[in-house]
C-alpha cells in the first residue's frame, strides 16, 4: 500500500484497514485531508519524537522534520525515539526511520540541520501546519515570527518538569511574544531547573498532535490565540486567552 | 481592595505562598499587577505570562477588587 492507494480507496468510499479507527471521529474526508496534508515539525525530541509518531499513526500524508540534534543518553527518559540503540544517531533521520516502520504511506523530509534564519523560508513554505517542538525560547520565537509571516498556523507547545502549555498561533493575532518575554534573561525557562520527567512531554505533544488533526480537518474548536496550561504537580489544567 | 493572586510552578517556591499557591492580598485602590507581585515577593523578572481574570494583561495593569491574578514562569523545554 502507498498513499496513492490508500487516497484512490477513500474515494470509492472504502477504508483501509489500516485507517478504520480513524474514520468514526475525523470521516472520510477528514482521512483524505490527512493523507493531502504537509506539516513540518519542528524538533524530535521529548515532543517531537511524540508528535511524529501520533501524526503517523494519524495518517498526515507529509512530514518534514527538522533537527540538528543527535541522541544522547540523556534523552532516554523521555524522548521516545530516543534508544540505546539510536544514541549518537541524528534525531530527523531517527525519526523517519520510525515513520518508515509505522507507515509507509507517510512521506518524511528529514532535514539535519538546526532550523534559523538562514533556512526557514525554505524549510516551511508550502506546509500546512508548523510545529513547533523545540526547546529554546528564541528559536521558538523565530520559528513564530516566520510562520506568522508565511501565514501558517503554528502548532505551539513546551514543558518543564510537571508543567506544560499548548496552544495555537495564527497568521493574524498574538505571537510568543505574548508568552514568552523578549527582553534579556535566559534562552530556557525553568527546565533548566525542573528538568523533564517522562510523562509530561508525552502529555503535551499528544494535545499538540490533537491540535495538528483539529486543524486540518477542520473538526472540533482549536486552541486559536489560547494556551492550555497544565500544572499536574496540584492538577490543575488551565485555558487561558491570549488577547 | 482583595486580589487573589494564583502562582504556577516554580514562582509558588519563592514567594509568600499558601498550600497551592493561592494567596489573597490586600493593597491600596488603583494597585497595578506590578505592585502586587512585588508584595507577594516573586521577583517580576521570572514572571513570563501575567494574566488577569483569564485574560493576557501587562504589568502597569490597573486591578479592581476581587481581580484574579496568575503569575507563569517561563516554560520552554522541548
Amino acid at each position: 500500500m502507498s498513499r496513492e492507494d490508500s487516497l484512490a480507496l477513500l474515494a470509492k468510499g472504502e477504508i483501509p484497514e489500516r485507517y478504520m479507527r480513524n474514520i468514526g471521529t475525523i470521516g472520510v474526508d477528514g482521512q483524505k485531508r490527512l493523507l493531502r496534508s504537509r506539516v513540518a515539525v519542528v524538533g524530535a525530541g521529548g515532543l517531537g519524537g511524540n508528535v511524529i509518531e501520533l501524526l503517523a499513526r494519524q495518517g498526515v500524508g507529509f512530514m518534514r522534520i527538522i533537527d540538528g540534534d543527535s541522541f544522547a543518553l540523556h534523552n532516554l527518559n523521555r524522548q521516545i525515539l530516543a534508544t540505546e540503540r539510536t544514541i549518537g544517531m541524528n534525531k530527523a533521520a531517527v525519526a523517519a526511520a520510525r515513520v518508515a516502520e509505522v507507515n509507509s504511506d507517510v512521506e518524511i523530509h528529514a532535514v539535519a540541520a538546526m532550523f534559523n534564519e538562514d533556512n526557514a523560508v525554505e524549510l516551511l513554505s508550502g506546509m500546512d501546519v508548523v510545529v513547533d517542538a523545540l526547546d529554546s525560547i528564541s528559536c521558538r520565537l523565530l520559528l513564530c515570527r516566520m510562520a506568522q509571516e508565511l501565514k501558517i498556523p503554528l502548532v505551539h507547545a513546551a514543558i518543564a518538569g510537571l508543567t506544560g502549555q499548548v496552544g495555537i498561533i495564527l497568521p493574524t493575532g498574538p505571537g510568543l511574544e505574548k508568552i514568552y518575554k523578549t527582553t534579556g534573561g535566559s534562552d530556557k525557562g525553568i527546565e533548566a531547573e525542573l528538568g523533564n520527567p517522562a510523562a509530561t512531554p508525552a502529555l503535551a505533544a499528544a494535545i499538540q498532535a490533537q491540535e495538528v488533526v483539529k486543524l486540518l480537518t477542520g473538526i472540533g474548536e482549536i486552541l486559536s490565540h489560547k494556551l492550555l496550561y497544565f500544572d499536574t504537580e496540584l492538577n490543575i489544567y488551565e485555558l487561558l486567552n491570549l488577547g | 481592595m482583595r486580589i487573589e493572586v494564583r502562582l504556577y510552578a516554580t514562582l509558588r517556591r519563592h514567594a509568600l505562598s499558601t498550600a497551592g499557591g493561592v494567596l489573597a492580598v490586600d493593597v491600596p485602590e488603583g494597585s497595578t499587577a506590578a505592585e502586587v507581585i512585588a508584595k507577594v515577593r516573586v521577583d517580576a523578572n521570572e514572571v513570563h505570562l501575567l494574566m488577569v481574570n483569564g485574560v493576557s494583561s501587562p504589568l502597569d495593569q490597573v486591578l479592581a477588587e476581587g481581580d484574579r491574578l496568575g503569575l507563569f514562569p517561563a516554560v520552554g523545554g522541548g
